[in-house]
């Protein structure tokens, strides 16, 4: 009961009492603690891919596709940063999880770690709101927690960024110790940080971690570990996803109108038992609710462009 | 209105204080080609002192400041570094003549130190609305460093007028009234480099364009430099719409021409009476060409990036003009 209070208090964007933080966060790392660095889902299943902070359109992705009662999810991370409601979606996310724990799957993302979340934003928002940084450290851990991949009816592999010259097969991946902070090199850096290219092997990528990887590196994955497909997100499509590689590969982005101001669509990727995939595409929501609420804060935290 | 304007310069100098914080700046070409000396120790003797004397102004640059990202010190870098190295050139073209660097629009920059340190046959006036001058003037006056450099025999005093710099109030959108202040302090005949930072974009089309053309006129010889948003012209690019309602809300900031001159082609435009020799680029561009590698891999090491694609977007939305004649 109290945790569907925890649910109607996070859909309006309300304040959630530090101590209520700190219970949600110790229960889901209780749960997240038990999942196995790759977890297998079944279809149907609708992916998702980043959100950064964006609570009004992360709502707007649920009633879209369905809702969290009768769909099943998987998140491919980055919940947090950039957006002015990190702490809102990541615990929104959370709460659904623990409410209703097969039908949601929150793989990390590279935003989700310590060093990033201080430069991308949501680190300052929580101070902004708690005046101190307490329900930062308590996500951190809940971030060490999240499970690195997934995989839908042994035939899709889904993950953050893209894959890794160390990780050939699942396996290697499933003996990686992921409760940690985010490496800078190696399986699980490249895992969050890799994106696809029209390279013919792995390059180095222009983001500082991770690596470029072209068909080739697809193909062979895909062959390998008997696969017709990578969902990954990681990177703005404007047309809110893209597929790669003769369908090998896809992007899939949820953040419409990513940072308030790149006017792109989001889209969700839904997959039917047959393994068919549907697109659903989505905008962002006007800048006012029904009721007159700024979505956007009026104090903004930040300047977005160059004056 | 003008208010909204003249805050923006808060925008301008917390996000060149934060490039430079991060190591963006000063890179490697400004000190080497621009033969800029203690880039940083200027501009933070400009904050030690804005600090003293307006706690509110400090206040919105140092929050700005801590939350800068590094996509917008990319664009800063990119937007500071193309201008001074297009300063450069100029005066390189002109170096044993005398000249003169109309900066319309200064706010608080302080380029005008290393440009008046190294030329010195070289006049530099800055031009701003009265508060935006008021304070500047304000700051200038109260370091000592800065009044040894200016050689400023008072405290007081709400401009700045020496020999060689020239720091004055002005409304951009009264073109008679600059253009009767420069027939004060300006020389047709000395070649002169007009400097428009983020300016042309904040005034209606029609003072815009009176302003360009009297003021290019005005000078026999010039090099106009003009540093702007563009709104885009592609089918489904929504940027300068959406920057267009951000700002309009958030701040009250009106962009009227943002998306009358929406691409290079037509923002250049602006340009063609008085100049057959326009050269115009998008900022991307500029970071994919005219960036070495070797930089490129510096800047990579300061700050992750993340993400490029958001970075490419925002810098295919603004451009750099350069128009002589």
């Amino acid at each position: 009961m109290k945790l569907d209070d925890t649910i109607d208090s996070l859909r309006q964007g309300k304040h959630i009492p530090e101590e209520t933080v700190y219970s949600l966060c110790l229960k889901s790392q209780e749960l997240l603690m038990n999942e196995a660095n790759v977890t297998h889902v079944d279809t149907p299943v609708t992916i998702c891919g980043d959100i950064h902070g964006q609570l009004h359109d992360l709502l707007t992705l649920f009633d879209k596709s369905g809702g969290i009662e009768k769909n099943r999810y998987i998140f491919l991370g980055d919940f947090v940063d950039r957006g002015f409601y990190s702490l809102e979606s990541f615990l929104l996310l959370l709460c659904y999880k623990l409410r209703y724990p097969d039908r949601i799957t929150m793989i990390r993302g590279n935003h989700e770690t310590r060093q990033i979340t201080k430069v991308y934003g949501f680190y300052d928002e929580i101070v902004r709101k708690y005046g101190n940084s307490n329900v930062w450290r308590y996500c951190c851990e809940v971030f060490d927690y999240l499970s690195l991949g997934a995989i839908i009816n042994d035939r899709i592999f889904c993950v953050h960024g893209g894959l890794s010259p160390d990780v050939t097969t699942i396996n290697q991946i499933r003996s990686i110790d992921r409760k940690q902070e985010v490496p800078h090199e190696g399986a699980m850096c490249d895992l969050l940080w890799s994106d696809p290219d029209d390279v013919d092997t792995w390059s180095l990528s222009p983001r500082g971690a991770g690596f470029l990887f072209g068909r080739n590196e697809v193909e062979q994955f895909l062959h390998k570990n008997k696969f017709e497909l990578i969902a990954r997100a990681h990177q703005l499509v404007m047309e809110g996803y893209k597929e790669m590689f003769d369908g090998g590969l896809v992007t899939v982005w949820s953040a419409p109108n990513y940072c308030y101001r790149c006017g792109n669509v989001a889209a969700v990727l839904r997959v039917e038992d047959d393994l068919d995939r549907n697109y659903m595409i989505f905008e962002a929501v006007q800048a006012q609710d029904g009721v007159g609420n700024a979505i956007i804060p009026t104090k903004k935290p930040q300047m977005d462009y160059f004056l | 209105m003008n208010t909204a304007v003249q805050q923006t310069d808060y925008d301008a100098l917390s996000c060149k204080v934060s490039a430079i914080s991060k190591h963006y700046l000063p890179c490697p070409r400004q000190i080497e080609e621009c033969g800029f000396r203690d880039y940083s120790g200027i501009q933070m003797e400009y904050i030690r002192v804005l600090r003293m004397l307006s706690r509110r102004a400090y206040g919105k640059i140092s929050r700005a400041v801590s939350s800068t990202m590094p996509v917008m010190n990319y664009g800063t870098y990119l937007r500071t570094v193309s201008i001074d190295l297009s300063i450069e050139e100029f005066m390189r073209k002109h170096q044993d003549e005398e000249t003169q660097i109309l900066n319309l629009g200064s706010g608080s920059d302080l380029r005008m130190i290393q440009l008046l340190a190294r030329f010195p046959k070289t006049t530099y006036i800055d031009l701003d609305f009265q508060e935006s001058v008021k304070l500047k003037a304000k700051v200038l006056r109260n370091s000592d460093q800065f009044v040894n450099f200016f050689q400023l025999n008072s405290s007081e005093g709400e401009e700045i007028n020496t020999d060689r710099y020239k720091l004055l109030t002005a409304d951009l959108k009264d073109v008679p009234r600059v253009l009767e202040l420069l027939s004060r302090i300006a020389s047709k005949k000395v070649p002169t480099l007009i400097l428009t930072e983020c300016v042309l974009c904040y005034i209606p089309q029609a003072e815009s364009q009176q302003l360009i053309d009297s003021v290019a006129e005005y000078f026999t010889h010039g090099k106009w430099v003009s540093y702007d948003p563009i709104g885009g012209n592609k089918v489904n690019d929504r940027f300068g719409t959406i920057m267009q309602d951000n700002l309009r809300e958030s701040r009250h900031l009106e962009m009227p021409t943002l998306m009358i001159y929406n691409s290079p082609e037509s923002y250049a435009l602006r340009l063609k009476n008085i100049s057959h020799n326009i050269h115009i680029q998008i900022m991307w561009d500029y970071y994919m060409n005219e960036v070495s590698d070797e930089e490129k891999n510096r800047l990579k090491a300061l700050q992750f990036l993340d993400e490029i694609e958001e970075l490419e977007i925002m810098l295919s939305h603004y451009i750099l003009l350069e128009a002589t004649w």
